[in-house]
Order: C-alpha cells, then sequence, then structure tokens
C-alpha cells in the first residue's frame, strides 16, 4: 500500500475543498456586489450567501451521490456473477490479493473501445466498469492486470480525490457559463446603471467578466495538470498484486493499437479511465491526463526480476527518463521481494473480426437483448421490444416465444469467452466427420441431428446440412464419427 | 508552583506518553493479528473451494476420458488426502501435492479437443483456474500479514508491547510445487 499517496490524495481532496470553497464564495460575492448597483455590502454578504449553499451542495453531491451520477454518464449497468463468469472471479482474486475489505460492485459499459475505469471514496464502497470491447479483447491474464489496475485507484484513494475534482469542475463550468449569460443579458442595461453606480461598478463587472473567462480555464488546466505519476503508481499496484506485469503490458499494448472508432466518453470523465478514452495512440501530448502508453508498457515489460515495488521503481528509472521520488521511501520499507507467477494458460488471442463479434455480443446482452437458439443451430438476438411476442426462426421457420430475461442476466448468452465461441451456429463454424471409403455409413449433423447416410461411392470433402445450414467436413479415417 | 508539582506534572505527562504510544503499539498488533485470521480463513475459504469443485471436474471428465483412470484416481486420492489433513505442516503437504497433481490433469486434458468443446467442463476450467489463483494470492497475503506482524513482534520498541500481551512470531504458509520453480536469478550487475 502506498501509505503516503492515500495520505496526500486525503490532503489533496481536503485542500481542493477548501479551496473550492473560498473561490466560490469571494466569486459569489463580486457578483452579488456587481448587480447590486450602489449597496455594496448588502449584495456582497447576499452573493456569498448564495455561493456558500452553492459550495455546501455541490459538496454533498460530490461526496455522496457522484458515483451514481458518474456511473449513469458512462451508461454503465451492473451485472451479476452468471453473466461473465470469469470477470467476477477476476475481480473477487485481486480483492483477496490486494485485502481489499469488500468486493466491488462490477459494471460493463456497453462500448466497443476497449476501457476500464473505477469509482468510489473508499475500498469499502467502490464501483469497477470495464467496457464490452475490453471483455472482448483481453484473455484472462490480461483482465487481471487491468481489474488490478482500477483496484490501485482505489486503494490509493485516487478516485477520492478525482470524483472531488470532476464535480467541482463541473460546478465550475456550470456556474461561468451561467454568470456569462447573467452578464450578456444584464450588459443591454450596462450604459444605463453605471451613470448612476459610478466607477466602482464598472470595475466590478470587469472583474467578474474576468473572473467568468478564467474560472473555466484554470479548472481546466488544474484538471489536466493531475499527477500523471499516479497511473505509474497504479501499474505498479497492478503488478504486485497479479505477480506478472505482462498481463497489463500486453492488455495496454492491445488497447493502444485498437484500430476501431474510439469511445464516446464524456471529456470530464477522461481521467477516471485506463487510458484516455479520447485521443489515442501510444504516444501522449502535453494536456494528457495519462502518461503516453509506450513508457507505461515499456516500464512494466523491464520488471524482469520480480514483481513487487522495489522491482517497478527499478524497472520505471530504466524505461524512461523519470525520478527515483516515484515511489515514496516509507513506502518502500515494507516492499518485500515478490516474484512473478508464470502466465496462466488460456485461450489464444482472438482475431479482429472475433473481438468485434464479442463485443457486439457483450453489448446486445447488457442492452436486455433476448437470444434464443433454435434447435435448428440458428441463435436469435432480438430487442428487448421483441419481450413475450412470438418469433418465427428465418431458417428453419419454428416458432418461438420470446421471454424476457431475468433482471440482470444475460440469459445466459454470455458464459466465458471460450463457451461463447463455441455457441456461435452458421457456416463459420464445421465439424469434422470421419468416415472409411468404400463402404455404407449412417452420421447425423452434429447441430440439428439431421440424419445422412454417406454410400461406398461417396467421394466428397465438404457437405452444408441441408436442414441448418452448417458445414460439415469429411475426412477418411477408420470409423465414422459425429463430433 | 513548587518543584515537586512540576516533576510530578513531568512525571504524569511522561506516563500518559508512554501509555498512548502502548495502546496504539498495542492496537497495531491486534489488528495484524486479526488481519492473519482473516487472511487465514480466507485461504481455508478457498482451499474447501478447490475440495468441492474436484469431484465435479472428474465426473464432467469421466465420460470423455474414461480409460484415463490413473490421473483420475490420483486426483480423488489427492483431494481427500487433501480435505483430511489437520495440521497446518498436514494441509501445507497435502494441498501442495493436490496442486501438483491438478496440474499434470489438466495438462493431460489438454490433449482431448471434444472437452475442450463441452461448456460444463470449461466453465468448470476457468473455476479452478479462478480458485488456484485465489489460493495463491490468499497465500501472499497471508505470508505479508505474517511478515508485517513478524517485524512488530521483533522490532523495538514494539516489541515490548508484544513480549508483555504474549503476541508470537507466527509461521509462513508454504504451498509451492517445488519442481515447477525455477532457480532465483539474482542479477548483480
Amino acid at each position: 500500500m502506498f501509505w503516503s499517496v492515500i495520505q496526500a490524495n486525503r490532503r489533496k481532496t481536503l485542500l481542493l475543498i477548501v479551496l473550492m470553497g473560498f473561490f466560490l464564495i469571494l466569486t459569489g460575492a463580486v457578483i452579488g456586489m456587481s448587480f447590486a448597483g450602489g449597496r455594496l455590502l448588502e449584495g456582497g454578504l447576499a452573493g456569498a450567501g448564495i455561493a456558500a449553499l452553492v459550495w455546501a451542495a455541490l459538496l454533498l453531491l460530490s461526496l455522496y451521490a457522484s458515483d451514481e451520477v458518474l456511473l449513469e454518464v458512462s451508461r454503465a449497468r451492473e451485472v451479476s456473477r452468471e453473466t461473465y463468469p470469469q470477470l467476477f472471479n477476476v475481480v473477487e482474486e485481486m480483492v483477496i490479493a490486494g485485502s481489499l475489505p469488500a468486493v466491488p460492485r462490477v459494471y460493463v459499459v456497453g462500448d466497443p473501445a476497449p476501457n476500464a475505469f473505477a469509482l468510489g471514496k473508499s475500498p469499502e464502497k467502490s464501483h469497477l466498469c470495464v467496457t464490452a470491447g475490453l471483455l472482448a479483447l483481453c484473455g484472462r491474464d490480461e483482465l487481471q492486470g487491468v481489474v488490478a489496475h482500477e483496484l490501485g485507484h482505489i486503494m490509493n484513494r485516487d478516485v477520492l480525490y478525482l470524483t472531488v475534482a470532476a464535480s467541482m469542475l463541473g460546478s465550475l463550468l456550470l456556474l461561468s457559463d451561467f454568470f456569462l449569460r447573467m452578464f450578456k443579458y444584464s450588459a443591454i442595461r450596462f450604459t444605463a446603471r453605471s451613470r448612476k453606480a459610478g466607477p466602482a461598478a464598472g470595475v466590478l463587472i470587469l472583474l467578474s467578466l474576468l473572473l467568468a473567462v478564467l474560472g473555466p480555464v484554470l479548472a481546466r488546466i488544474f484538471y489536466f495538470s493531475l499527477s500523471r505519476r499516479r497511473e505509474y503508481l497504479a501499474d505498479a499496484t497492478s503488478a504486485r498484486l497479479t505477480r506478472y506485469p505482462e498481463g497489463l503490458a500486453s492488455a495496454l499494448e492491445k488497447i493502444g493499437s485498437y484500430p476501431g472508432a474510439h469511445s464516446a466518453a464524456p471529456a470530464v470523465t477522461s481521467p477516471f479511465y485506463l487510458v484516455n478514452p479520447g485521443r489515442q495512440g501510444l504516444a501522449g501530448g502535453a494536456f494528457a491526463t495519462h502518461p503516453p502508453l509506450a513508457s507505461r508498457i515499456r516500464v512494466l515489460r523491464a520488471m524482469t526480476q520480480g514483481a513487487g515495488y522495489m522491482e517497478y521503481l527499478k524497472a520505471y528509472l530504466t524505461a524512461t527518463h523519470g525520478r527515483a521520488t516515484l515511489i515514496a521511501r516509507e513506502d518502500l520499507r515494507d516492499a518485500d521481494r515478490v516474484e512473478i507467477r508464470p502466465p496462466s494458460g488460456g485461450a489464444p488471442a482472438p482475431s479482429t473480426s472475433d473481438v468485434r463479434r464479442r463485443a457486439g455480443e457483450i453489448i446486445r446482452a447488457i442492452n436486455d437483448f433476448i437470444f434464443i437458439t433454435c434447435p435448428c443451430g440458428m441463435k436469435l438476438k432480438l430487442p428487448p421490444e421483441f419481450a413475450g411476442k412470438q418469433v418465427t426462426c428465418p431458417r428453419c421457420k419454428r416458432e418461438h416465444e420470446a421471454k424476457k430475461p431475468d433482471a440482470g442476466s444475460f440469459s445466459g448468452a454470455l458464459r466465458t469467452q471460450a463457451a461463447m465461441d463455441r455457441d456461435v451456429p452458421g457456416p463459420t463454424r464445421g465439424q469434422d466427420v470421419r468416415y472409411e471409403p468404400g463402404k455404407w455409413q449412417n452420421f447425423s449433423c452434429a447441430r440439428c441431428g439431421h440424419p445422412y447416410e454417406i454410400s461406398p461411392s461417396f467421394g466428397g470433402s465438404r457437405l452444408t446440412c441441408s436442414s441448418c445450414g452448417s458445414i460439415i467436413r469429411f475426412a477418411p479415417g477408420p470409423r465414422a464419427i459425429t463430433s | 508552583m513548587s518543584t515537586g508539582t512540576m516533576v510530578l506534572l513531568a512525571l504524569l505527562i511522561l506516563l500518559a506518553a508512554l501509555f498512548l504510544f502502548g495502546a496504539a503499539a498495542y492496537n497495531s498488533l491486534v489488528s495484524l493479528r486479526n488481519g492473519i485470521r482473516n487472511a487465514w480463513s480466507q485461504i481455508d475459504v478457498q482451499l474447501k473451494r478447490r475440495h468441492d469443485l474436484v469431484p465435479n471436474l472428474v465426473e464432467a471428465v469421466k465420460g470423455y476420458a474414461a480409460h484415463e483412470k490413473g490421473t483420475l484416481d490420483a486426483v480423488t486420492q489427492a483431494r481427500s488426502k487433501a480435505a483430511g489433513a489437520r495440521s497446518l505442516a498436514d494441509i501445507s503437504k497435502a494441498e501442495t501435492e493436490l496442486t501438483g497433481v491438478l496440474g499434470r490433469f489438466m495438462a493431460v486434458m489438454e490433449s482431448y479437443p471434444e472437452l475442450k468443446a463441452d461448456g460444463s467442463f470449461l466453465a468448470l476450467q476457468e473455476e479452478l483456474a479462478s480458485t488456484e489463483n485465489r489460493i495463491s494470492f490468499a497465500r501472499q497475503a497471508y505470508n505479508d500479514q505474517v511478515l508485517f506482524l513478524n517485524n512488530k513482534v521483533q522490532m523495538f520498541p514494539s516489541n515490548i508491547v508484544a513480549g508483555m500481551f504474549a503476541f508470537r512470531r507466527e509461521g509462513y504458509f508454504e504451498l509451492e510445487d517445488k519442481t515447477q520453480r525455477d532457480p532465483v536469478k539474482v542479477n548483480l550487475g
């Protein structure tokens, strides 16, 4: 645990709250004065009072409701264990590895671009979101690396600071926008009033205009100058928890070279993500909220001696020209040697078209699509409007009733990724049948059960099942086996 | 204020400081010990999970690879031995064996393409992989906690408080398949 980082994030959060209060009340007072004509004190006090109320409301909102708001903004859907067992398994493994007090709630965002983020002020109550694209793209070890990185943000209280900062930034932008409108509106009467109020009002209006213009700029600079160190530290936590730095490195590499269009995540939420959801690529810009992916990958790949914090720091120093202060000395005191574990065997990397298809499947599932596997092998994917209606299979004309899936379940459509691949019907996947030439043989299609008989003169190598359309391949062999 | 009261006051402040330090050290020792117990119960839960998983796995495989009877029997035996172990040393030994046997079992099953297309086997395989991971992460977490406690128990000044309340060093939980472990390469350059 990076205790010094946790302390620093708590301190920064407190400081930010106090500073924002100060700034808001000051702005409120200035606005109040500039609209009060001659009675400066009353106007200023009223403005400050209103601003204080706004501040208190914002504070309550950012501390107690921001998670729900941000989840809503990101269109994240909470999923249950049955929907994606591997994701839940990986999350629980990392909770054990990090000795977290509670398992975070798990969400999937219906976005084909691979990304992830975490929300929550403390490890006791947190939320973990991954996009459908990430689930489709990543293997087990990669998913584990990403999940551990996000849990690292929660453990280091980065999310606490970010959440408060995001709500404050949002409020600043909203307020200055409102302020500018007010000013534009009152500018019509500006000439008439300035004669009565004297030069003071003019100065104040100028000042308030300046604040209104500078406010968002300041907020943005502050927001985007957020320490990029936090990403390196979360990577270090990920390596330490998974004991397998290559997992995250390979996930980041895949995400960096993801060819599709990138997500339309709202700009305010961009610092929350695993990788910057806007501009992509392996390099980073001056205003980037994240360090360049390439150097994060380089550091992780340079960890050959172990998976502990000390090893991460060493790798960081060799791979980048960074400073040794990345990890505070007091946090390294308890750092023990952690050996890198061997990779867990898993399915080979899916092809790009496979990734697209899987992502689409997951997005449909979280949007309550109804999946029906027809006995003929056809898989029907129906939008939620079809719930309760009768549908006809386009291939074999069987009648089906579209049953509404249970709440929070993917109606069994998504199990493990490997099982998903198996379920894919149609001509893309085939079945192999062995036969002995020169003999009569019987077999039935493995998908729909349609019976066939091979005559002794049969010499073909392929057959499209006349009943379900799946491809049956033939190979000469000792006996007929239906797969 | 006379010198007497001054000395008395100074003594009182010293005592209070000592008491506060003692209380803090005691509390951190207790929370570490609870952390260790918690980590151990986590290991225990995961080991039980694995014991429950093994019969299902064997059952799922039987239909496809009945002639691998030797491997299946070895898994079943190692499982019942592990489930029966009581002392820490016995558990450690039996579970290490089970890990090794299961590893070999999964390697053998790799050569059955029909199995890899079986949904229930794949689900069990994922559960087994996850359980193995959980055991190993829980072990790491447990050993981390033990390291922290042992440091506190041995280091001055918290060792005084530890001695007063009989906090002892705890043993590490070893669960390694020694044959699979690569020699650690140390680069001194």
